[in-house]
């Protein structure tokens, strides 16, 4: 099997997988979906042809939430062969659920995959009492802050970008955003299997980028934060530093510029987001944040660190029904309430609309809530 | 079978704050995109394609911006694009664009001609029934299901009602596209680049046999004297209460007006 003249067991040195089934074994969702990425890793070795990928419908149920990479004892990728074999689906253009379709297709067409207009990014802005400066606007900051679409647009995490103005203005970091000029960074894009597209944004946000003289950036979100991290700079010259937020509070917190003096009195766990956790071993950083806020218990999960419970939310999940049966943000909802958590506590905006979902469906709604990071220290100000 | 599609570029209004300016809308921070029934007129022409065999034509009149709409034909999978512009042809009305269009393809070789049965920016549904007279051949609207058969076209086409019916006709024909027909494949953007090193035949009036006066305003039965803005009106109740409450009043609204 081949992408893009290259055979998939050059590519992804394939010759090297053994077999062992640990990527199996690990996957978020091969208890409900026919998934099996060990399977997975022997057709793309072995078959000649790349039809076979035209029937796998299940290519569709992998979050890309990285437990098979971390897991394999060869150091292969094999979520990155998903994503490639959907790649084949992209470009063939058929077995791609509608859903998808939709997302790459408002994605080209509005820089968002949540079919909204761009002229609206900053509407979260709209009656918001704190002031933020808009590059695009003529001035000029240290830091962008990179906002992402789901922050942009949704209702519910419109109020954690919120959160991330009242915390970075009350600790006085000079930052700005690019207002309606903002794109989406394409990390869902990739993991969708769209290369072109992602290439695209890649090349275009390089440009916006190097013409505002952005030589540092924090974004709100893990995706956009893996995909300015570790993805761009495969495409072309990245001049910029980049941080996620909680990578940046912790400095924050440590040089005593964010006062936090409003008790919480909460119990607390927090839930690792895949593409700050597994994708990039930040653990650490977020506790730390956490416990930084006063009258805070902090709880942890069985299943924290790399290993982690995917929610379910990443590789184009967002707008793709996925395996039927039971989420596993259900599951981990549940097992926040088996610590006596009261608040989980996200640093990701599909974690928080994913693990929101699952609260209700689990039946805690009233005794667990949701909050991303950025809130909790925004309530403690 | 060769077959022609005739798409259309058109602005995408959906979430836009419509700004009048004179006989038009601003378009500058609108994005744009092919036509959504023209997208289902292509596939159903790829589609047939692979069924039978043949080439495809995509084409469109407008300006250079129409390019857009015609190379994502070429990345759907037809053979060739052609462009027809002159300035002259802005301001025409849809019966100008259908002659446009006959005065190209009537030079062309083909046995079928499809189109979407209605533009999302107009929505008036001329091209293909105007298209089709002025080339001397049968047409069906509004056509939700094809079928190909000894020379024949087999059409469903949708009616008022929840109607369907079936007709028979010739070939060529003109056939407008309803949405739902198929499920148009996606257009990738590796796709879209490497159809835009297919050339686009450009054809001027000249090259078609119009002048200036046979299009635009002048050459067109209507034309546009004023555009505005629907004045809203005040018919929305916005039901109150907790869900289950609200719930259960819009079910007894619905009930009420004989939806459920």
């Amino acid at each position: 099997m081949e992408i893009g003249g290259e055979t998939f067991a050059q590519k992804f040195d394939l010759f090297t997988c053994m077999q062992c089934g640990k990527c199996t074994g690990g996957c978020t969702v091969s208890l409900k979906s026919p998934l099996n990425v060990r399977r997975m890793m022997r057709e793309a070795l072995i078959r000649e042809s790349s039809d076979v990928v035209l029937t796998m419908k299940e290519l569709w149920d992998c979050t890309t939430c990285g437990t098979c990479t971390s897991r394999c004892p060869r150091g292969l990728d094999p979520a990155e062969v998903i994503i490639a074999m959907r790649g084949i689906l992209i470009e063939e253009g058929r077995g791609v659920p509608k859903t998808i379709m939709e997302a790459l297709e408002s994605t080209v067409k509005n820089g968002n995959p949540w079919g909204r207009s761009r002229m609206k990014r900053t509407e979260w802005l709209q009656d918001f009492d704190q002031e933020v400066k808009d590059l695009t606007d003529g001035k000029s900051a240290e830091l962008l802050a990179f906002i992402g679409c789901t922050p942009s647009y949704d209702p519910r995490v419109q109020e954690v970008a919120r959160a991330f103005v009242r915390v970075f203005n009350a600790a006085g970091v000079d930052y700005g955003i690019l207002g309606t000029e903002e794109s989406c960074c394409g990390s869902e894009m990739h993991a969708m299997g769209e290369e072109g597209l992602f290439e695209m944004l890649v090349e275009e946000n390089l440009e916006l980028f190097n013409e505002f003289e952005i030589t540092k950036m924090v974004t709100i979100s893990p995706h956009c934060y893996n995909a300015f991290s570790n993805k761009y700079s495969e495409y072309g010259d990245v001049n910029f530093e980049v941080k996620h937020y909680t990578q940046f509070l912790v400095d924050l917190i440590d040089e005593d510029r964010l006062k936090l003096t409003k008790e919480l009195g909460k119990v607390v766990t927090y839930h690792d987001p895949c593409y700050l956790g597994k994708h990039n071993s930040i653990f650490d950083e977020p506790r730390k944040v956490l416990e930084a806020i006063p009258g805070i218990t902090f709880v942890e999960m069985d299943r924290s660190r790399e290993r982690s419970l995917c929610c379910e939310g990443g590789g184009g999940m967002m707008w793709n029904e996925g395996a039927e049966g039971e989420r596993t943000a259900v599951v981990r909802v549940r097992d926040a309430a088996e610590q006596g958590a009261e608040i989980i506590a996200v640093a990701c905006p599909f974690c928080m609309l994913t693990l929101e979902d699952a609260v209700k469906t689990a039946g805690y709604e009233g005794q667990i809530e949701v909050k991303d990071i950025l809130e909790l220290l925004s309530e403690s100000l | 079978m060769d077959i022609i599609v005739c798409v259309k570029r058109v602005p995408d209004t959906s979430e836009a704050d419509v700004v009048i300016t004179g006989k038009d809308i601003k378009k500058d921070d609108l994005p744009f995109e092919i036509n959504e029934w023209d997208n289902y007129a292509v596939e159903e022409a790829v589609q047939l394609k692979e069924k039978f065999g043949g080439t495809i034509t995509v084409i469109s009149v407008g300006d250079e911006d129409a390019n857009e709409v015609i190379r994502r034909g070429l990345a759907m999978g037809a053979d060739e694009g052609v462009r027809i512009y002159d300035p002259a042809i802005e301001g025409s009305d849809g019966v100008t664009i259908a002659k446009i269009l006959a005065a190209a393809i009537k030079n062309m070789k083909y046995d079928l001609i499809l189109t979407g049965a209605q533009a999302g920016d107009l929505g008036e549904g001329i091209v293909p029934v105007a298209l089709a007279e002025m080339l001397g051949i049968p047409h069906a609207t509004l056509v939700t299901g094809l079928e190909i058969q000894d020379g024949k076209a087999k059409v469903k086409r949708e009616l008022e009602g929840g109607l369907m019916e079936v007709l028979e006709i010739d070939l060529p024909a003109v056939i407008g596209i309803q949405t739902g027909i198929n499920e148009p494949r996606y257009v990738s953007i590796m796709g879209i680049r490497k159809a835009s090193k297919k050339e686009i035949k450009l054809l001027g009036l000249g090259d078609i046999g119009l002048t200036p006066e046979d299009v635009g305003e002048a050459g067109s039965l209507t034309v546009l004297e004023e555009l505005s803005v629907p004045p809203v009106t005040k018919v929305a109740e916005i039901i109150e209460g907790d869900p289950a409450e609200a719930a259960s009043k819009l079910a007894e609204i619905l009930k009420e007006q004989g939806v459920l």
